[in-house]
């Protein structure tokens, strides 16, 4: 490291690989804090958690209880040993709340005055955090999976919500229409992702074993669906022929870039696929453990080289290297199964645990941050949610 | 290739090396090319081959590589090029979809021509091993591409079924197979069964590695303990764990 420090310091490299050296110390480094923890809101489990890309400050949860909450993850107090509060919820008691479990919560990309809720009550909520109160409710015919907005759009403010209806519905903000409809799959949807590269550019991943990326923009189907063998008929049986996995696909993740894919799916593997193309790159991470019958949240790290896949595998969170495959560690540290991760460059992975007892912090182990200027931030927390 | 700078993933090592467990049997963790083909001949000679009358080419199954070497990927690699000079075959082995079976493209020749001595199918093999298994790395052929690319008739067809170098697969497509491999299928997934019920009923589901290779097989297993501890390690069906008196293998309840 002090070779990577000296180096910036004369001007012989750049920043940023100092940067990228830093967060793969600390991904390397990555253990459960025993002083950071956060407010014990929820209930129930936790089923999705996002934290704001502005500051990454704020943290919304969405529980299996219909409950959000929303934490301020900063430590103002000058202790180390801290309790991450909750800056607000929308508890059972109020009247707007959800009335089944909240399926997938995200931030609204540009500021936080905004976030949007889905959940098994047939209803997609768009709050005001202001008041917190939904501005919009769409309603559909099934029970929502997941909904995504697009980190980068400019040119549209649309929404993609994937349901138990095999059609894939794009909600938009500005109009509140939702005419926009996606053809293709035959079984229930359970994860959509934009891609973070293109702003038209949505892979959606449903039980009928298929991934398929399309261009919003294009009147007729899918640009592609991902093919496991990539063309070669040969390799496994007539039935399988144009799937991603061999069971349901539950897991949709770019890398930060954008430029691959990681799906996941019930048949226990986890594949890369190349964004552009929709080529299996056929890295081998062995048996990726998913039991989970909804949609599985997993997480790649962003400015680290090499980057990292943090999924979580039973009632720990796995951390593969992403083009390689190899298993670095497993983060252990819930007492239940963990059911989702997010990912952020300054704080570490967070992880929901749907028991109520855990919400945990995993930090590395050294915080040698003061030497950093305004490199690399403070600490990085992994905040693992577990499943019940 | 010498680079100015070093890559950042290279000051971290990402490569960790394991002491402790080298000692008790296992082979060294290295990770070069061509260990991979030393790493192939060593389970195939783990393979028993009087146990059918050495009827059989010895068979690897792709998984027990990857209980010998960390890196999956690089195995994959290595076998997709091993493959693609001609010096190896993969088949779908039926049992498992994830199940390939791995053989040494001159020992199947070897062994098929050998078994097809004196019958009326055998000049078809023959034409079959030299056209097809020599230039195409299929694991599968549909009757489109063996009419029209290989040229061959459809009672042609039924005589390479009948030999047993086909399979059917489904309606019109057939898996490229090994002759008189239903033994061979049946004994290994009895064994394994066997195997792992060992493992399960220890105390605590877990026994070291060790022991459980030193002990005494039950009529079930007629493959070598090692054959089926590589099998049921790279599998996943249970976990390899390094501990200080050697790996242990703990059964993973899915």
């Amino acid at each position: 490291m002090l070779g990577f420090l000296t180096a910036r310091r004369a001007g012989l490299d750049d920043p940023l690989r100092l940067r990228r050296a830093e967060s793969t110390r600390r991904v390397l480094g990555l253990q459960l804090n025993p002083d950071r923890d956060v407010d014990r809101i929820h209930g129930n489990g936790i089923n999705a958690i996002d934290i704001e890309a502005v500051e990454g400050r704020y943290m919304l949860s969405g529980g299996a209880d219909g409950v959000i909450v929303i934490y301020d993850l900063e430590n103002f107090s000058g202790k180390l040993q801290y309790t991450c509060k909750a800056v607000c919820t929308i508890g059972r008691s109020s009247r707007y709340v959800h009335k089944f479990s909240v399926e997938t919560v995200q931030w609204y990309p540009y500021d936080t005055g905004m976030f949007v809720s889905s959940s098994f009550d047939k209803t997609m909520k768009v709050w005001d955090t202001e008041t917190l109160k939904p501005a919009e409710v769409f309603q559909f015919e099934g029970n929502v999976y997941c909904h995504h907005l697009s980190p980068i759009a400019r040119k549209h403010s649309l929404i993609a919500v994937g349901t138990t209806n095999p059609k894939i519905q794009l909600c938009d903000l500005k109009s509140g229409s939702r005419i926009h409809i996606l053809q293709g799959h035959r079984a229930e949807v359970l994860s959509v992702r934009w891609s973070p590269r293109y702003e038209h550019i949505l892979a959606t991943a449903s039980a009928d074993s298929k991934v398929k990326v399309w261009d919003v923009r294009r009147a007729s189907g899918s640009l592609f669906t991902l093919d496991q063998h990539n063309g070669d008929k040969s390799k496994a049986s007539s039935e399988a022929v144009n799937t991603a996995h061999n069971g349901r696909v539950n897991g949709l993740c770019f890398t930060g870039d954008g430029l691959y894919l990681l799906t996941t799916g019930t048949d226990d593997r986890m594949r890369l696929w190349n964004s552009a193309t929709g080529e299996n790159t056929l890295v081998n991470y062995g048996k990726v453990c998913n039991e989970s019958r909804k949609r599985l949240q997993f997480t790649v790290s962003r400015g680290c080289s090499p980057e990292f896949v943090f999924v979580p595998c039973g009632s720990s969170v796995a951390v593969y290297t992403l083009h390689t495959g190899e298993l670095v560690t497993m983060l252990r540290g819930h007492y239940n199964n963990v059911d989702c991760c997010e990912f952020h460059p300054d704080y570490q992975v967070s992880s929901s645990d749907l028991s109520p007892n855990s919400q945990e912090w995993f930090v590395p182990r050294m915080l040698t941050v003061t030497l950093l200027d305004s490199l690399c931030s403070s600490y990085f927390c992994f905040i693992s949610s577990a499943l019940q | 290739m010498s680079r100015k700078r070093a890559l950042i993933s290279d000051a971290f090592n990402l490569k960790k090396r394991r002491n402790g467990t080298e000692q008790f049997g296992a082979t060294a963790a290295e990770e070069g090319p061509a260990d991979i083909k030393s790493s192939l001949e060593y389970l195939m000679t783990l393979f028993p081959r009087k146990l059918f009358n050495d009827a059989l080419p010895q068979i690897v199954l792709k998984h027990q590589l990857y209980s010998i070497h960390s890196d999956r990927t690089l195995v994959d690699k290595e076998l997709n090029k091993m493959r693609e000079r001609g010096d190896l075959l993969m088949f779908q082995l039926g049992f498992d979809a994830e199940a390939f079976g791995l053989v040494f493209t001159s020992d199947y020749k070897a062994k098929v021509l050998v078994g097809e001595e004196g019958k009326t199918t055998q000049t078809t093999v023959e034409r079959f091993l030299e056209k097809v298994v020599t230039v195409c790395t299929d694991l599968s052929f549909t009757k489109d591409k063996m009419l029209k690319e290989f040229l061959f008739t459809d009672s042609e067809i039924t005589q390479l079924v009948k030999s047993g170098v086909l399979t059917v697969r489904d309606a019109g497509s057939w898996w490229l197979s090994i002759p008189n491999s239903g033994k061979f299928t049946k004994y290994f997934i009895k064994g394994r069964k066997a195997v792992l019920n060992m493992v399960k009923k220890s105390k605590y589901g877990e026994v070291l590695k060790a022991e459980i290779e030193e002990r005494r097989t039950n009529s079930q297993v007629k493959f070598h303990m090692k054959y089926h501890i590589h099998d049921i390690v790279g599998a996943e069906l249970v976990e390899s764990i390094p501990t200080t008196s050697g790996t242990l293998l703990r059964f993973v309840d899915s």
